[in-house]
């Protein structure tokens, strides 16, 4: 017993001297089970591969250097169209938000587009624009695009009306109250409609490099396919899934720290 | 000197689920002299809010004239600082920055407005929370800075709209000692919306009744100042008028 308290006090100090072992922990009973299992001989190598395959693989191709291309690309597009998103989705949240008129006219056109899932468009956009960056471009921003208006419609609205008439009493026109009020007011849902945003177009992203890529970590995990190389598809998925909790826990969560959770927005 | 001056207002709204014109306020006159401090008290759905929604500016009125300083108003506007029920401080603020909003949409440069900030932070005996945020205050705190930010803008009239209601008894019975101090110091023109009859006797020259939109009476309170919860809970003047004003609510 005694023993096992000094552990998790000696445990709790070093996560919270050192955060990123208290991500890594969770991860080694899965490495583990994956290991056993891999290396039980259930399932021929070829078929199941071990964690060490996939390290030797994710140095070998980081080295050729295919690796961080793909990366890269992959990284490139879902910046470009989750900016075009942002850049068109908050304005058009705060239109929706803020005008009843807006909101009837936009709310179901809009609810419309949305049930049109990101991929179901392919068809006719491969069609129109053919195998490229527009085709991808457009996916993505059609996937940030909602979670972001919708959030932000949503943030809008919660703004309390009393903060609105504070400002307004006070002197501020009504571009002063967009900026001092309703904006920060609805920060704290406009984050949370970006991270569904991000997170859905990272999938998007990869689903439509499957089908139209010529690069990205998508293209290699389906090229791997082609190539019955298992050990290539498991690392473009531990590349998925460690890009995004990079991005989550080293870009969201301190945003959300920062804004809405200091100010009493949100409870943490 | 009028500061505020109601005529004949009256305000109507239809009501698409009655189908049917319902009248919140039937005819209101009132003038308020510059520094006077006027309560309006009444039962809930007296029209109480309705009206003072109107002279800010939040809510149009369907008839009569609300005029500040000779001016109709038409909307908000600085000329008519206003202290919420809910606080309304800005989250996202700091204290000082919240004092400091009036001015800075005027476009009074940092320095200056930071020391009005202060300034008026004292008064109110804030000096020690200038940099925190809103919910890091207690209530009482927060509607403290909720008055002094009203004041700090140097409005015309202060309207202040049940503000004492969401703290504690205790709470509210100091913030009800200082708020008469700050009167006594500044002078302000103030509205004070209640419903509580000790609080609006307690704090004004003048207390006005309403009833279904009408003023139904209007009573003079010469209570000497300062004023304090432990003189005044015995005091026969206080006891007196707190009765009558009551008797004229309940009847209303």
């Amino acid at each position: 017993m005694n023993i096992a308290l000094k552990f998790w006090s000696g445990y709790v100090r070093a996560t919270h001297r050192w955060p990123i072992i208290a991500t890594i922990v969770p991860f080694i009973p899965v490495v583990a089970i994956w290991s056993i299992v891999a290396n039980s001989g259930m399932f021929p190598r070829a078929f199941f591969p071990a964690p060490v395959d996939v390290m030797r693989s994710f140095i070998s191709l980081t080295y050729k250097g295919i690796l961080p291309d793909y990366l890269q690309d992959s990284l490139i597009r879902l910046l470009f169209g989750a900016t075009i998103g942002v850049a068109l989705g908050i304005p058009l949240g705060i239109l929706i938000g803020s005008s009843r008129l807006a909101h009837r006219i936009c709310w179901p056109v809009l609810l419309f587009f949305q049930a049109i899932g990101d991929i179901a468009w392919l068809p006719i956009l491969l069609i129109w624009f053919g195998f490229g960056l527009t085709t991808m471009t457009f996916v993505i921003v059609y996937t940030v695009l909602f979670p972001i208006v919708l959030s932000t419609v949503l943030g809008v609205q919660s703004v309390h009306r009393d903060l609105a008439r504070a400002a307004q009493s006070l002197g501020a026109s009504p571009i002063r109250v967009l900026w001092e009020v309703t904006l920060p007011g609805a920060l704290p849902n406009i984050i949370t409609g970006l991270r569904n945003g991000l997170g859905y177009g990272w999938r998007a992203l990869i689903a439509v490099e499957i089908i139209v890529g010529t690069s990205g970590i998508g293209f290699m995990m389906f090229d791997a396919r082609r190539a019955g190389s298992t050990v290539e598809i498991l690392l473009g998925m531990i590349v998925l899934g460690t890009l995004w909790y990079i991005v989550d826990a080293w870009i969201l969560a301190p945003i959300e720290r920062a804004t809405g959770q200091r100010w009493g927005l949100v409870t943490s | 000197m009028k500061t505020l001056s109601l005529k004949n207002l009256r305000k109507t709204y239809f009501d698409p689920y009655a189908g049917s014109q319902v009248t919140a306020v039937h005819d209101v006159s009132l003038d308020v002299e510059q520094g006077e401090f006027v309560s309006v008290v009444g039962p809930s759905g007296c029209g109480k809010t309705t009206i003072l929604n109107m002279i800010a500016g939040f809510i149009p009125y369907t008839g009569g004239e609300i005029l500040i300083d000779g001016n109709l108003v038409k909307g908000p506007g600085p000329d008519r600082g206003v202290v919420f029920q809910s606080f309304a401080l800005f989250p996202w603020k700091t204290v000082l920055e919240n004092v400091g909003f009036g001015p800075k949409m005027r476009g009074v440069p940092k320095d200056e407005r930071d020391r009005t900030a202060r300034e008026y932070l004292a008064l109110a005996g804030l000096s020690h929370a200038a940099d925190r945020y809103p919910n890091e205050l207690s209530g009482g705190m927060q509607q403290r800075v909720g008055v002094v930010r009203a004041l700090a803008n140097n409005p015309a009239v202060l309207l202040m709209d049940e503000p004492f209601a969401s703290v504690d008894a205790q709470t509210r019975m100091t913030l009800q000692e200082e708020l008469t101090r700050i009167w006594q110091e500044r002078k302000p023109t103030v509205i004070f919306i209640t419903h509580d009859v000790a609080e609006a006797v307690f704090l004004a020259n003048r207390v006005v009744v309403l009833s279904k939109g009408r003023v139904l009476d209007q009573i003079k309170v010469d209570l000497p100042r300062p004023r304090v919860w432990d003189h005044l809970i015995e005091d026969e003047t206080f006891k007196r008028l707190s009765a009558q004003v009551l008797q004229m609510v309940r009847a209303a």
